[in-house]
């Protein structure tokens, strides 16, 4: 089964085409992108899909530089922002992300972290 | 502004454009529209959401015999391929539009626009939206609805929370199902609501058993049906 990192890398590859050739451009040497750390892609595997998928287009050859941007969230309870916490699951030494604030026993709410952002391409006109 | 004005990089330059694009904005942008067109139509939708072959189908089965009298209830049911499940949903009375997604792991709010369509939603109360069984997709593309059920059955073993946690983060109710066969695959269902509470503290956690409808009315009070 295919995962979404295929239709994601795809939509990726799909803006940069429309960008560059609306600049005219005749190569793309560099896409720059921000994951966030609460979505569900795979920094790895987008670039795996993005060397496949990017074959006989002006993208072929280009460098894919993936960021991971880490996420926030915010307590309502008492004001924190900041990182999603973490907490022991009942697996020894082993941590799962938690809703529950790190300062106090208020449950927060995601404010940051889901995107996936083209955010520069860097192109030979 | 005129054309000749624009500044433009000469042939052979090297160009830096920020071009800022949210990949994942499109379908946020459609589950939002899917959610006023449901909202507008009084229509409460669920996400059913969980692993393959955790019981989504039957909790969705035996929630339609609770709950069709009180409401008119219709179903999408998103799988890879085959119309199996949505004829089993079909069978309680429930309208069904199932959605082959072909080789993708989850539906997505277009594919979600486009069965709504299908739907009289103006004579429908309460609309189930069965995901393709996946821990991992379905969470990453909201659909548009209110409320989000995730189920979880003991046959997956003890750590299907700690080894999926990412996906309890954003569900009101989750089901641990199959709970008969708990003592046979050694899992304690209590670990697993203890690691359902860590991640997601305001969720509410059920025990059930698809097959005889034990705690399926749990689920329905805490969807607030």
């Amino acid at each position: 089964m295919e995962m979404h990192e295929v239709s994601i890398t795809t939509q990726i590859v799909e803006s940069v085409k429309t960008e560059a050739t609306e600049q005219k451009a005749r190569k793309v040497l560099e896409v720059y992108l921000q994951i966030g750390c609460l979505t569900f892609l795979n920094p790895e595997q987008v670039k795996f899909w993005y060397e496949i998928l990017t074959k006989d287009t002006i993208l072929e050859g280009s460098r894919l530089v993936a960021e991971e941007v880490r996420g926030s969230v915010h307590c309502s309870a008492c004001g924190y922002s900041g990182g999603l916490g973490q907490v022991d699951s009942s697996l020894p030494h082993m941590l799962m992300p938690t809703l529950q604030c790190p300062e106090c026993n208020g449950v927060v709410k995601v404010v940051d972290g889901r995107d996936c952002v083209v955010k520069r391409i860097k192109m030979l006109i | 502004m005129a054309d000749s004005e624009v500044v433009r990089a000469g042939e052979g330059e090297v160009y830096d454009v920020e071009l800022d694009e949210n990949i994942l904005k499109a379908n946020r942008e459609l589950a939002e529209e899917n959610q006023n067109l449901l909202k507008k139509n009084n229509v409460v939708a669920v996400d059913v959401m969980g692993s393959i072959g955790a019981g989504k189908t039957s909790l969705i089965e035996r929630l339609a015999d609770q709950l069709s009298k009180r409401y008119r209830i219709a179903a999408l049911k998103g799988d890879l391929t085959t119309t199996i499940d949505a004829e089993m949903i079909r069978r309680h009375g429930v309208e069904v539009v199932p959605i082959n997604t072909g080789k993708e792991c989850h539906l997505d709010a277009n594919l979600v626009r486009k069965a709504l369509k299908r739907l009289p939603l103006n004579k429908i109360d309460l609309l189930f939206i069965e995901n393709v069984g996946n821990l991992i997709c379905p969470a990453e593309f909201p659909l548009g609805s209110e409320k989000r059920l995730v189920v979880i059955s003991v046959t997956e073993g003890p750590y299907m929370v700690v080894k999926h946690p990412f996906i309890f983060l954003d569900a009101e109710v989750v089901a641990i199902n199959k709970i008969d066969l708990a003592s046979a695959m050694g899992v304690e269902i209590k670990n697993l609501r203890a690691d359902v509470k860590k991640v997601n503290p305001k969720s509410e956690v059920v025990f059930t058993n698809g097959r005889t409808g034990e705690g399926v009315n749990r689920i329905a009070e805490a969807l607030g049906l």
